[in-house]
C-alpha cells in the first residue's frame, strides 16, 4: 500500500485531460433547428422557384421545331432485304418526301434515332479497346470479344461489338426548290463530336498513309469498307478519327437514342435555317433493325439553351413547384391547427 | 453454493469426483499431474497467430465473410461485371483498420499480463530462499510471503511470524470486504516456523478437491509423517488477498494460475457485443434476402429479355459460346447482379462503426468533468465497442461498498453529557456547512494525532483542553473499548488495524482528541492520555455480537478502580442505563435523532464503575460460564448481562459512512431517466438498506417494500407471489397476457414483456433466499416480481450470485444492463452485464481491469450514461439510418437501370465511383455527423433525464427505422434515376450533340446522388461545427476534384482501359440540364423528409418531442429559468447496526494469540502489568506450568482453531456465536434447531437470518387485534436482564398506546421494542421491518395512522401472520 502511494506521488504529472474544445465536445457550432417558420417559408420559396423554372423550361422547349420521320416501315422493302445478311453487298435506297410547314430558324441539326437498340448492354459497352482507338497499339484487342480477331487471327481494327455495329445508313436531305429542281441541303459532318473525343481519345496510328498504318489488321466483319476508307471525300475524316465513327462509339445510355448525324451548313438558301417547303430524305438503307424489332428514324431539330424538345424537365419542375406550394399551405394549416396542442405540451 | 444453479451443480459434482494430489517440494511428482503454472493470460493473440486468428475472427463477421465470397465471385470473369478492385480496396482498408485496432488492444493486455506474471516472489528451494517470478511458481512449491504482499497463488498456510501460525489477510480483491481476516495454519506445520531446512524438507502430501470457484470452501487432507490432517478453507490463502499485520508467512502452493479461486471466479472473458451489433447482423441478413430477391427478379428479367430481344440482337452481340440458352444466361446474370448490388451491404459499415465508437470512447477519456482530481484519474473507456449501449441502459446493478459509499467511516459528531459537538457553528451561531474551505480543528497539541483526521468544531477541543471530566471519560472509553490493534513501526506513527472501519474511526477520533490508544497486550492497554502514558489492565472483553449489539471492556485503571466501558446500539444501551441518567438520556436521544436525520451511524457510550468485590464475584461466574460445556452461550450472555447494567450514560457518537459525493443526486437523476438501480452487495441487509435510503434508491414515499427471506422454495415463492399480488394483482391471474404468453411459448429464448405495477415499490432479498429464487422454476417468478420494483436490494450476495442475477435479467429481458462495482467480488457481475463499469477505488484493480469503462466516482455514471451514452447512441442511430439510406439510394439505381439495359448487369456508375463512394465521397460527412453531432447540449441532457428514454426502447434505430430507410432509399433512387433518364432523353447540349450517352448519364446520376446524400446529411446534422462544414462540403468539393482527376486526359491516356471516362466531366458539367436535374432531385428527395419531420411531432408527439420543444423554447427565450431539481431530504433513520460486520476480535485479544512476545517490552513499560497476570487466571484458565501448558495447548489449540476458523470465515456471525464450541449435546441440539431448514448454510456465506415470524413479540399482534402480551411497561430503573422469557419495554415506549407520537419517539419505540430480549432468540438486524411490533386493535388502520412505513408494512406483515 505504502509502496503504491509512493508510486502515485511520484507520478506527479496530472492526467487531467486537455481543455480543448474538441476534446470537451464544446466546439463552437451552429445549431440547426427546423422551426415552423423556417420550414414553411422554405417550402414556399422552393415552390415558387420550381414553378418559375418549370414555366421557363416549358416555354423554351415549346419554341423548338422538330421533325422526326421513322423510316423503317416506309423503306419496308429495304428493311426486308437487310434481314438477310447475305445481301450485304446489295445497295438499297429509299426516298422519303416530307413538307416543312414552318421555317426552322437558326442552326438545324440532323439526327438518326434508333429504337430498341441496346447500346448499353454490359458486354456490348465493354467490347471495345480504348488503347487501340488511341492508335498506339492496333493489336491491343483486349476486351473486344467477340469481335477481337477475325477467323484467321488477325486483329480487327477497330475491334469490338460497338465498332462492328456502326450505323451505316447514308442520309441525304434534299430541298425541292420547286417541283423539278431539288438541291441537296448543305450539311456539315464536322463538329458533331466532343472535342475531347476527336482530339484526345481517338487517334489514328501515326503514319502518312492510313492504309499502311492499318496493315496487319482487318476490318470488322459487318463493315463493307475498311476503317481508313470511311470518307472518300475528306481524307482527314478517316480511320479512327471519322466523326460518324466517333459519334457511334460514344455508347448511348438507353435503348432508344438519337445521335447527331449532320448539321446544317448555313449557306445559300439556308442562312436563316431550313426554309419551309418540300424536302426529301434520300436514304441508303444499310443498317438492319427489323431483325431485333427496332426502328430507325431521322430527326431534324433546332435548339435552345435548355437542350432539345424535351418537355419533361419543365413539367417536372412545374409539378414539383405546385405540389410543394400545396404542401406548404396544408402544412401551415396543420401547424396552426395543432399549435395550441403543442403549446399545451410545452407548458406542461 | 451447490444450490445456486443446477447446471453449475452438475458440473461441480462432476468435478468433485476428481481429486488433486500434490506433494510439497516435489516438482517431479507434481509435474506428472500436469498442473498449469502460475501464468495468467488474458491476451488473445501472439505474434505468430495474430494474422490468421485475427483474420479468422474478422471473417466471422457476416459482412466481411460476405465480401470475401464476393471477391471470389468477382474473380470469375464470366459473371463479374465489376473490376476486382471495387471490392478488394475497401475490404483491405476495412480489414487493416480493424486489425491494427485489435493489435493495439492486445498489446495492452500483454503488458498487463507481463506485469503481473513478472512480479517477484520468494520461493524456498533446497533450504534456501530464491527470488522467482510469479509465473514460475508451480504446484507444490513453498513460497514466502511478506507483509503487504499480494498472495501469489492459492497457498496452504504452513507457518507465519505470528504465534499459532496466525496470518492476517485482507480479502478486498476477492470479496470486497476490507476488514481483516485471520487464517491459521495447522499446528504441525506452524511448528516449521521459518526454519528453511525444515521447510524444504517438508514433504507433506496433500489430497484436495480440484479447482473450483467457491471462495469459502476447501477440503483436503494433508498427510505428513504418516498422519492425516484435515484441511479447510481457513488454512488457505487465496490469490488476490493481501497479507497484513504479519511479517512473513510460508505457504504451500495448491492451485496456480488459471486454477486459482480468483481466476476461477473471474469467469470467461467473453467478447461483448452490443444490441446494435446483433441488430446489424439481423439487418445484414435481411439485406441478403432482399438482395437475393432482387437478383432473382433481375435474373428472370434477363432470361425473358434474352429470349425476346437478346436472341435477335445477336447480329450485333452474339452470345458467349458457353451460353446455350437464355436460362444459362439468366443464371449467370443472377450472380452478376449479386456482385453489382453488393453495396447494399455497406462494406465500410463495420469499420465506420468502429471508428465512431473509438471516437466516442476518446471523448469519455478526454472528459474533464469525469476526471477525479484527488486520485488523478480520468475516466477510461477500456473497450471501444459498447458506446451506444451506454445510451440504452435500463438496469444498473451496483455494488455498495466502495461504489455507493467511500468505505470510509468518519467520526463526525458526538454528544457528550448532553452537549452536542461537531456541528460547526460560526460566530453568529449559524450552522456552518462543511466544505473544503472550512477551517479544520488544530490538533497540533497532540503529537500522536492522525494528520488525516479532520474535525470542524473547536468547542470539543477546547473542552478537551479545559479538562472537562465527561469529555475525557468519553474519549477514554473510546480509546479502551474496542478490539483495534495498533502497529507502531516508526515511533509516533500509529497505524490501526481495525476489524471494521467504524471502530477504526472511533479509536482514531479518540486518538486525535488526546486519548491515544498506543498498544495492547492480552492483559493491558496502553493509552497516552493528553500526553501522559497510562496502562490499563484489561480484565475482560465482553465481546460484540450481532445479538448483543454492544461490547464492553472491564479494565482496572492505574488508580486501581475497576471500570466497565460499554458502547453499543442506543436501542439496547438505553435499557441498561442507570435510572439516574434518565434526563441525560432524553437529551442524548434527541441528539441521536438529529444524527440519524443526517444518516449517521450512531453508537451510545456508557460506563460503570464496579466495586472490586462485585467484580471478583462476577469474574468467578464468568470463568465458570466460560468453562461450561452446556449452554455456554446462554450462560455467557447471562453473565454479561449481570455486568452490563446500571450503566452511566456518557454520550453518543455519530459516524458517517461516507457516501461518495453526489450519489443520491446521481441516483435521483438516473431514476428520472427510468433507469432502475439495484444494489447487489455482500454486505448485511441492514447496512445495505440504510445506504439504499441514504442514496435515494428507496424513498420514503414508496408504496411498499417487500422483504424476501424465505428459507425454502415454497416460502420464497409465496413471498414473491404476495409481492406481485400487491403490485399488480392481475398478474397472478391465468388471463394475464404474460401468463398466457408463458404458457403458450415455453421454448427459449423468450422475452418477458415489461409489466407496470400500480405504484412505487422496493424489494429486499438476501442471497440465501435468492439461491432458491434463482432455481429454474422460480426464476421467472422472481424476475417478474423484481422487475416491477423500482429499487431492489440484494444483500449477502456471493460474487457468483451477482453474476447470476445479471444473467437472469439478460436472459429474459430485452434490456441493457450495466454493472458497476469496485472490488474483485464484482468482477463476475461486471463481466456478465452488457456493460461493466469499474470504479477505480481503493479495493484493488481487479474490477477496473475487467471492466469496460472505468470511472473513479459513482456520480460520473450519470455523465457517462446521460451525456456520453446518449450522444453515442443518438449518433450511432443517426449514422446507421443515414448509412443504410445512402447505400440503398446508391445501389438500387442499378436495379432501375436493369430494366433499360436488358438486365445485362450493366452498372449505372463508373467503377471508380463504386469503389470510392463509401470509402471516400460519403465517409467523412457521416463521420463528422457521428463524432460531433449533439441534438441537445450536455446541460440539457442532464437537466432532462427523460431524454434518455428513446435509447432504452431503442426508438431511433430499430427494424422499423430500417424499413423507413429502405423506403426512403427506394424513393430516392427512383427519383435519382428517372429524373435524369427522362431529362436526357431527346435532349442535347448547346452544340446540338446528344447528351444521352452512357458516360454522361453516369456522371449526371452519380453527381445528383452525391448532392442528394450530402444535403440529406446536412439536414441530419444539428450541430454544425467548423469541422462538419469542412467535412460535408469539403467531401462534395473533393468529389469534383477527384472527378476531374479520374476523367483527366493524362490518367485516361496512361490507362485507357481502366479510366474510360475521358473528358466526360468537362463536357457534361457545363450542361444546364445537369444542374437542373440536381436541383430537382435534391428538392424531390429532401422536401418530403423535411415535411415528415415537421409533421411527425405534430401528429404523433412523443415525450421527447415535448421536451425538445421546451428546450428550443428556452434556448430562444433564455429568460425562462430552468427549475433546479432539488433533492428531497430524507427522513431520519436511526441506524441500529453497531460497529462491526463480524464478531469482534475480543476472544482473540484476550487469548493472547495475537500478541507477539511483547510482554518483555511491556514489562519494561509497566512492570506491574506482567505481575498481574495470575490475577486473571480466574478469568481465563491459563495453566502456567510448562508441562501442563503444553498438554493443554493441544486441546485448546484445536478448540481455538475451530473457533477461529468459524470466526474468520465469511459464514454468518450469529451461527458462530451460537454454534456449540464444544461437543456438548445441548449446544448441538440448539445448533441443530437453529440451522433447521437452512439448507444453504453450509454452502452460502450468508447469515441465515430467521425472519419467518414477526420478530418483535414484545409489541406483536395478531390480525385479530388482541395483544399477545400485557402492555405494562416496566419501570426503567430495572433494566431487565436479558432473560429470555420476560419481554421488556421501557416506559417511554408508547408502543401502540398513544397515537400522538413524535417521530423520534416512534423510532425509539421501534428500536426498543425489537431490541427486546426476544431478539436473542429471533435475531434480526433490520429495524425497518419491525414496524410490526406495534400492537393495535386494527392493524392495518392503526398502522396506517401510526407507522410511517405505512402500506409497505402491511404488505409484508399481514399476509405473513395471516
Amino acid at each position: 500500500m505504502t509502496a503504491k502511494m509512493k508510486r502515485t506521488s511520484e507520478e506527479s504529472q496530472s492526467r487531467l485531460p486537455d481543455n480543448s474544445a474538441l476534446k470537451q465536445q464544446q466546439l463552437p457550432a451552429y445549431r440547426l433547428q427546423l422551426t415552423a417558420t423556417g420550414v414553411l417559408s422554405g417550402f414556399f420559396a422552393t415552390g415558387v422557384f420550381c414553378l418559375g423554372v418549370g414555366i421557363i423550361l416549358i416555354l423554351s422547349a415549346k419554341s423548338i421545331k422538330e421533325i422526326e420521320i421513322k423510316y423503317t416501315k416506309i423503306c419496308g422493302n429495304c428493311a426486308k432485304l437487310r434481314e438477310d445478311a447475305t445481301n450485304f453487298d446489295k445497295e438499297c435506297t429509299c426516298s422519303i418526301p416530307f413538307y416543312l410547314s414552318e421555317t426552322m430558324q437558326g442552326n438545324v441539326y440532323m439526327y438518326y434515332k434508333l429504337y430498341g437498340f441496346y447500346q448499353n448492354l454490359y458486354r456490348y459497352i465493354l467490347s471495345r479497346s480504348n488503347s487501340q482507338l488511341l492508335g498506339t497499339d492496333l493489336k491491343d484487342v483486349g476486351t473486344c470479344a467477340p469481335f477481337s480477331k477475325s477467323h484467321d487471327g488477325t486483329p480487327i481494327a477497330p475491334c469490338g461489338a460497338i465498332a462492328n455495329s456502326i450505323f451505316n445508313d447514308t442520309i441525304i436531305l434534299s430541298y425541292n426548290l420547286n417541283s423539278s429542281i431539288s438541291i441537296e441541303v448543305p450539311m456539315l459532318r464536322s463538329g458533331i463530336t466532343w472535342w475531347t473525343d476527336k482530339y484526345v481519345k481517338f487517334q489514328n496510328p501515326r503514319s502518312k498513309n492510313l492504309s499502311i498504318a492499318f496493315a496487319g489488321t482487318t476490318k470488322p466483319p459487318s463493315w463493307v469498307k475498311s476503317v481508313y476508307e470511311l470518307d472518300k471525300e475528306d481524307p482527314e475524316n478517316n480511320g479512327f478519327l471519322n466523326d460518324d465513327f466517333i459519334v457511334w462509339m460514344r455508347a448511348a445510355a438507353f435503348p432508344t437514342f438519337k445521335k447527331l448525324y449532320r448539321r446544317l451548313n448555313r449557306i445559300q438558301y439556308f442562312t436563316e435555317g431550313l426554309p419551309a417547303g418540300n424536302y426529301s430524305f434520300n436514304i441508303t438503307y444499310n443498317f438492319p433493325v427489323t431483325r431485333f424489332r427496332g426502328e430507325k428514324s431521322v430527326v431534324l431539330s433546332t435548339l435552345t439553351w435548355s437542350g432539345g424538345s424535351n418537355l419533361f424537365l419543365g413539367l417536372a419542375y412545374t409539378v414539383t413547384g405546385a405540389v410543394t406550394w400545396l404542401a406548404s399551405f396544408s402544412m401551415m394549416a396543420i401547424h396552426l391547427m395543432l399549435k395550441d396542442r403543442k403549446m399545451f405540451f410545452i407548458q406542461q | 453454493m451447490a444450490k445456486i444453479n443446477n447446471s453449475g451443480q452438475r458440473i461441480l459434482r462432476k468435478k468433485e469426483k476428481q481429486v488433486r494430489y500434490l506433494q510439497a517440494n516435489s516438482r517431479e511428482l507434481n509435474s506428472t499431474f500436469g498442473y498449469p503454472n502460475n501464468t495468467i493470460k488474458t491476451s488473445r493473440y501472439s505474434v505468430f497467430n495474430f494474422l490468421p486468428l485475427n483474420l479468422f475472427e474478422q471473417f466471422q463477421r457476416l459482412a466481411n465473410a460476405y465480401f470475401l465470397i464476393l471477391l471470389f465471385l468477382q474473380l470469375i470473369p464470366q459473371i463479374s461485371p465489376l473490376a476486382w478492385y471495387t471490392t478488394v480496396i475497401p475490404l483491405m482498408v476495412v480489414l487493416s483498420i480493424t486489425a491494427v485496432k485489435d493489435a493495439i488492444d492486445d498489446v495492452k493486455r500483454h503488458q498487463n499480463d507481463n506485469h503481473v506474471n513478472n512480479r517477484s516472489v520468494l520461493v524456498v528451494m533446497n533450504g534456501r530462499i530464491k527470488e522467482d517470478k510469479w509465473m514460475n511458481i508451480q504446484v507444490g512449491d513453498i513460497i514466502k510471503l511478506k507483509n503487504n504482499q499480494p498472495v501469489t497463488a492459492d497457498v496452504l498456510l504452513l507457518s507465519s511470524s505470528e504465534p499459532y501460525g496466525l496470518t492476517y489477510i485482507e480479502t478486498a480483491e476477492l470479496d470486497g470486504e476490507t476488514n481483516l481476516k485471520v487464517k491459521q495454519s495447522i499446528s504441525v506445520t506452524s511448528n516449521l516456523e521459518d526454519n528453511l531446512g525444515l521447510l524444504s524438507a517438508f514433504d507433506g502430501k496433500v489430497r484436495c478437491e480440484s479447482p473450483n470457484n467457491k471462495l469459502d470452501k476447501f477440503t483436503g487432507i494433508l498427510t505428513f509423517k504418516g498422519k492425516n490432517y484435515t484441511l479447510d478453507h481457513d488454512k488457505l490463502l487465496l490469490r488476490g488477498c493481501i497479507i497484513r499485520n504479519t511479517d512473513w508467512c510460508y505457504g504451500l502452493v495448491i492451485y496456480t494460475g488459471p486454477d486459482t479461486k480468483l481466476m476461477q471466479n473471474c469467469g470467461k472473458s467473453t467478447f461483448k457485443r452490443t444490441h446494435m451489433d446483433h441488430l446489424l447482423n439481423v439487418l445484414v441478413l435481411w439485406i441478403f434476402l432482399f438482395l437475393g430477391g432482387m437478383c432473382f427478379i433481375l435474373a428472370i428479367g434477363h432470361g425473358i429479355w434474352e429470349n425476346k430481344k437478346g436472341y435477335y440482337f445477336q447480329d450485333f452481340l452474339p452470345w458467349e459460346e458457353y451460353v446455350s440458352s437464355s436460362v444459362v444466361s439468366a443464371i449467370l446474370t443472377f450472380w452478376s447482379y449479386f456482385i453489382i448490388l453488393n453495396t447494399m451491404v455497406p462494406i465500410s459499415l463495420y469499420v465506420s462503426v468502429e471508428i465512431i465508437r473509438l471516437g466516442n470512447s476518446c471523448y469519455i477519456n478526454w472528459d474533464r468533468k469525469m476526471y477525479y482530481a484527488p486520485k488523478n484519474t480520468p475516466a477510461q473507456a477500456r473497450t471501444t465497442t459498447l458506446n451506444e449501449e451506454l445510451g440504452q441502459v435500463k438496469y444498473v446493478f451496483s455494488d455498495k461498498t466502495g461504489t455507493l459509499t467511500q468505505n470510509i467511516m468518519i467520526f463526525n459528531k458526538c454528544s457528550i453529557n448532553g452537549i452536542i459537538y461537531g456541528c460547526g457553528y460560526d460566530k453568529n451561531g449559524q450552522k456552518v456547512k462543511v466544505s473544503e474551505e472550512t477551517e479544520k480543528v488544530d490538533f497540533s497539541y497532540n503529537k500522536l494525532a492522525d494528520p488525516k483526521f479532520s474535525f470542524y468544531d473547536n468547542t470539543l477541543v477546547e473542552a478537551m483542553k479545559k479538562g472537562d471530566h465527561w469529555v475525557h471519560l468519553f474519549f477514554l472509553s473510546l480509546s479502551l473499548c474496542h478490539t483495534v490493534m495498533s502497529e507502531e513501526k516508526v515511533e509516533g506513527k500509529l497505524v490501526y488495524q481495525a476489524q471494521s472501519p467504524d471502530e477504526g474511526a472511533l479509536v482514531t477520533a479518540a486518538r486525535n482528541f488526546g486519548f491515544v490508544f498506543r498498544s495492547r497486550t492480552s492483559e493491558t492497554i496502553m493509552v497516552v492520555e493528553m500526553g501522559e502514558t497510562k496502562v490499563y489492565q484489561l480484565l475482560a472483553i465482553l465481546d460484540f455480537s450481532n445479538v448483543r449489539k454492544r461490547m464492553s471492556v472491564i479494565v482496572r485503571t492505574p488508580e486501581d478502580r475497576v471500570m466497565l466501558f460499554c458502547k453499543g446500539a442506543d436501542t439496547i444501551l438505553c435499557q441498561l442505563l442507570h435510572p439516574s441518567c434518565r434526563s441525560l438520556r432524553e437529551v442524548t436521544m434527541e441528539h441521536l435523532d438529529d444524527f440519524a436525520f443526517e444518516g449517521l451511524r450512531t453508537l451510545m457510550v456508557a460506563y460503570r464503575e464496579v466495586d472490586n468485590a462485585f467484580y471478583q464475584a462476577w469474574s468467578k461466574k464468568h470463568s465458570e460460564a466460560c468453562l461450561s460445556l452446556e449452554n455456554r452461550e446462554d450462560k455467557m450472555s447471562d453473565v454479561y448481562g449481570e455486568m452490563e447494567k446500571d450503566l452511566m450514560l456518557l454520550g453518543a457518537t455519530a459516524i458517517e459512512d461516507k457516501l461518495q459525493d453526489g450519489v443520491p443526486e446521481t441516483i435521483t437523476i438516473l431514476n428520472k431517466a427510468k433507469i432502475k438501480i439495484w444494489v447487489l452487495t455482500g454486505d448485511k441487509q441492514e447496512t445495505a438498506v440504510n445506504i439504499a435510503y441514504a442514496c435515494n434508491i428507496f424513498e420514503e414515499e414508496m408504496d411498499g417494500i417487500f422483504i424476501m427471506e424465505g428459507k425454502n422454495d415454497e416460502t420464497v415463492r409465496q413471498e414473491l407471489r404476495l409481492a406481485r399480488n400487491k403490485m399488480k394483482p392481475e398478474s397472478l391471474l391465468e388471463s394475464d397476457p404474460v401468463n398466457t404468453y408463458l404458457n403458450t411459448k415455453p421454448q427459449m429464448p423468450f422475452r418477458i414483456p415489461e409489466e407496470v405495477p400500480n405504484g412505487n415499490y422496493g424489494l429486499i432479498i438476501n442471497g440465501y433466499s435468492l439461491a432458491y429464487a434463482l432455481e429454474g422454476n422460480l426464476e421467472l417468478e422472481l424476475l417478474r416480481t423484481v422487475c416491477m420494483c423500482k429499487g431492489v436490494i440484494c444483500c449477502r450476495m456471493t460474487p457468483l450470485q451477482k453474476a447470476q442475477v445479471v444473467e437472469l435479467m439478460k436472459r429474459y429481458k430485452q434490456v441493457v444492463t450495466l454493472a458497476i462495482g469496485d472490488g474483485a467480488n464484482d468482477v463476475s457481475m461486471i463481466k456478465a452485464a452488457h456493460i461493466g463499469v469499474g470504479i477505480t477505488g481503493q479495493e484493488g484493480m481487479q474490477a477496473m481491469l475487467n471492466s469496460d469503462y472505468a470511472i473513479s466516482q459513482f456520480r460520473y455514471l450519470q455523465r457517462l450514461l446521460l451525456v456520453h451514452g446518449r450522444w453515442s447512441y443518438n449518433r450511432m442511430c443517426k449514422f446507421l439510418s443515414y448509412f443504410f439510406y445512402k447505400n440503398f439510394a446508391f445501389t438500387l439505381m442499378h436495379f432501375w437501370y436493369a430494366f433499360f439495359s436488358g438486365f445485362s448487369a450493366q452498372t449505372v456508375y463508373d467503377t471508380w465511383f463504386i469503389t470510392f463512394y463509401n470509402l471516400v465521397y460519403t465517409s467523412l460527412p457521416v463521420l463528422s455527423l457521428s463524432l460531433f453531432d449533439q441534438d441537445v447540449n450536455e446541460t440539457w441532457s442532464l437537466r432532462f433525464p427523460e431524454l434518455y428514454d428513446p435509447g432504452q426502447h431503442n426508438l431511433y434505430f430499430n427494424k422499423k427505422e430500417f424499413v423507413k430507410c429502405l423506403v426512403r432509399g427506394i424513393y430516392s433512387s427512383f427519383v435519382l434515376f428517372f429524373i435524369p433518364m427522362r431529362t436526357i432523353h431527346n435532349s442535347m447540349d448547346s452544340d446540338g450533340k446528344e447528351i444521352s450517352d452512357y458516360q454522361s448519364f453516369s456522371l449526371i446520376v452519380q453527381t445528383a446522388l452525391l448532392c442528394v446524400v450530402t444535403v440529406q446529411i446536412a439536414l441530419d446534422t444539428t450541430y454544425w461545427t467548423l469541422i462538419s462544414h469542412i467535412f460535408t462540403w469539403g467531401s462534395l468539393g473533393f468529389y469534383f476534384c477527384i472527378l476531374f482527376l479520374l476523367y483527366s486526359d493524362g490518367l485516361c491516356l496512361m490507362f485507357p482501359n481502366v479510366f474510360q471516362f475521358l473528358g466526360v466531366a468537362r463536357n457534361t458539367l457545363n450542361l444546364p440540364q445537369m444542374w437542373l436535374i440536381i436541383i430537382l432531385s435534391v428538392v424531390l428527395c429532401i422536401l418530403p423528409v423535411i415535411g415528415y419531420r415537421f409533421l411527425k411531432p405534430l401528429f404523433w408527439p412523443a415525450d421527447v418531442d415535448k421536451i425538445m420543444n421546451r428546450i428550443h423554447l428556452w434556448t430562444r427565450h433564455p429568460l425562462l429559468p430552468p427549475t433546479q431539481t432539488k433533492l428531497r431530504h430524507t427522513r431520519p433513520r436511526r441506524s441500529a447496526y453497531a460497529f462491526s460486520h463480524k464478531q469482534g476480535f475480543g476472544a482473540l485479544i484476550t487469548s493472547g494469540k495475537t500478541m507477539k512476545d511483547k510482554q518483555a517490552v511491556l514489562a519494561a513499560h509497566h512492570p506491574k502489568g506482567a505481575g498481574q497476570g495470575p490475577q486473571k487466571a480466574g478469568l481465563r484458565p491459563k495453566p502456567r506450568g510448562s508441562g501442563r501448558r503444553k498438554a493443554l495447548r493441544v486441546t485448546r489449540g484445536t478448540h481455538r482453531s475451530e473457533q477461529l476458523g468459524r470466526w474468520a470465515s465469511t459464514a454468518g456471525p450469529e451461527d458462530r456465536t451460537n454454534a456449540p464450541s464444544g461437543g456438548a449435546a445441548g449446544g448441538k441440539a440448539r445448533s441443530d434447531h437453529r440451522l433447521r431448514g437452512c439448507r444453504g448454510a453450509r454452502t452460502l456465506p450468508t447469515r441465515p437470518e430467521r425472519r419467518g415470524a414477526p420478530a418483535c413479540p414484545s409489541c406483536s399482534t395478531t390480525p385479530g387485534g388482541r395483544e399477545t402480551r400485557p402492555p405494562a411497561p416496566q419501570p426503567p430503573p430495572a433494566p431487565s436482564p436479558p432473560a429470555r422469557s420476560s419481554p421488556t419495554v421501557s416506559s417511554d415506549c408508547p408502543c401502540g398506546d398513544t397515537p400522538q407520537l413524535t417521530r423520534a419517539q416512534l423510532y425509539r419505540c421501534i428500536h426498543i421494542s425489537f431490541a427486546g430480549p426476544e431478539r436473542a432468540q429471533r435475531p434480526s438486524s433490520q429495524p425497518r421491518d419491525r414496524g410490526g411490533g406495534f400492537r393495535t386493535a386494527s392493524p392495518s388502520q392503526a398502522v396506517g395512522a401510526l407507522c410511517p412505513f405505512g402500506p409497505w408494512f402491511r404488505s409484508w406483515y399481514l399476509p405473513e401472520s395471516g
